[in-house]
């Protein structure tokens, strides 16, 4: 590659940074000026870098409708089904991944099949011979067996044991993740008092039910999950069924934050108010509004006596008529 | 709006620069020669003042880059609101009209 080639290769690759409806104009800019660089040409290539951070920090995001967006909470509760659905299906639906596979003895999992002459013959009719059987009924009438390879000590209370743990042991690590996970996010909602122009309570009640469905649903798909995985990599499913249930939990709480209370879509248009440096004698923070005009929701900065936490304000009807 | 202008204040860096763009040098490469700013200083600039409407850009001809067989280049030029937040800045800088020489023909 020639020096030339270099300096242009260089310009084409700050050029990715570049929002891509500024970006051949740009590219078109810095080629002409660097045809006129006759020295130090790579480090004036060098600096499009910075030019092209400032163009991709500071370009307003394109108006582009989002193709798969949660925004409405029936799609959301669909999309959570259908994870969870999949994560089910691959689970205990799948026959390669089946987790709790019918066991027609105690400890399948460690019996091997032989043939009468000591080699696997899978064409030949079973039948299941254990070690600590008397001898007369070992005597394998048929041309192969199923022999144990462990003695019954060994194997009492391996699978079916574990099958009856595992509730109890995805009851300890949603107890073990909700603990870690009110230690390093606060688990509140926010505040959201009501005014004359809240909704009766039974509806009001919509948004818990709403959050509970969610967590229901991310439950099932984070244990079905790491139990797809265990099924590949056994000892990563609890630390799996921790990460899923966390993350799970997160988005969650993080999702039901920014959903308006009365139709449970999300909240659009943060707004930046206040500055952290003037903050003194003035409230600091980010604004966002129902698209339907059911309220505005105010996120502290930080954290201060008189606002701990997010407030959502319900506005009266006649805010609808203003918003598109 | 004129009077949001005159209120700008602008950095060190951008009151040269824009006082480069008032002395004659029109292109960024220019600019970056008349100021002895790197580029990655220069363009970033000249792309907030174009944002805050204090420089307009605009392309050369393709006639013009052809019959001097070169590539189009793009100019820039100050605006009516950047004259203004020059003058401003040209009382808060106090040397910063003494910093350029009038731009030779192929510089600008």
């Amino acid at each position: 590659m020639t020096l030339r080639g270099l300096h242009v290769a260089i310009l084409q690759g700050a050029a990715l940074l570049v929002p891509p409806a500024n970006r051949a104009e740009w590219l078109a800019e810095w080629r002409a000026e660097l045809w006129y660089v006759n020295r130090r040409a790579t480090a004036f290539c060098l600096g499009s870098f910075c030019d092209a951070f400032w163009l991709h920090r500071n370009s307003p995001a394109p108006i582009t409708r989002r193709k798969f967006s949660l925004d409405s909470p029936v799609r959301c509760v669909m999309f959570l089904a259908l994870l969870t659905s999949l994560s089910w299906l691959l689970a205990f639906g799948w026959p390669s991944h089946d987790v709790s596979p019918p066991s027609p003895a105690r400890g399948a999992q460690d019996l091997a099949k032989v043939s009468a002459a000591g080699q696997p013959n899978e064409l030949a009719p079973s039948v299941l011979v254990e070690p600590d059987q008397p001898q007369a009924n070992r005597t394998p009438r048929r041309s192969s067996v199923i022999a144990c390879n462990q003695p019954a000590q060994q194997r009492a209370g391996t699978s079916p044991q574990a099958s009856e743990n595992l509730p109890l042991a995805c009851l300890a690590i949603c107890i073990l993740t909700l603990g870690i996970l009110s230690s390093v996010r606060p688990l509140s909602l926010g505040e959201y008092p009501a005014n004359r122009y809240a909704p009766a309570a039974p509806f009001r009640l919509l948004r818990w039910v709403f959050l509970t469905i969610k967590i229901s649903l991310l439950l099932s798909a984070a244990i079905c999950g790491s139990l797809v995985l265990g099924t590949i990599i056994q000892p990563i499913a609890p630390m799996a069924m921790f990460l899923g249930l966390y993350f799970g939990f997160r988005w969650a709480l993080m999702d039901q934050r920014q959903r308006c209370p009365v139709c449970l879509r999300l909240l659009s248009n943060p707004t930046r108010i206040g500055d952290s440096s003037q903050s003194f004698l003035g409230w600091y923070g980010t604004e966002l509004v129902c698209s339907q005009g059911h309220g505005l929701l105010y996120i502290p900065g930080t954290s201060t006596s008189w606002c701990r936490t997010q407030r959502w304000q319900y506005l009266d009807p006649t805010w609808s008529n203003l918003l598109p | 709006m004129p009077g949001v202008a005159l209120e700008t204040k602008l950095s060190h860096t951008a009151a040269i620069i824009l006082q480069a763009l008032q002395a004659g040098y029109v292109y960024g490469f220019s600019v970056m020669e008349a100021t002895g700013l790197p580029s990655g200083t220069v363009y970033p600039a000249l792309r907030r003042l174009e944002r805050d409407g204090l420089i307009r850009s605009q392309w050369e001809s393709q006639s013009v880059a052809d019959a001097g067989q070169r590539p189009a280049r793009k100019y820039y030029r100050i605006t009516r609101s950047g004259q203004a937040t020059l003058a401003a800045s040209q009382k808060r800088y106090l040397l910063l009209t003494r910093l350029f020489p009038v731009p030779t023909q192929e510089n600008a």
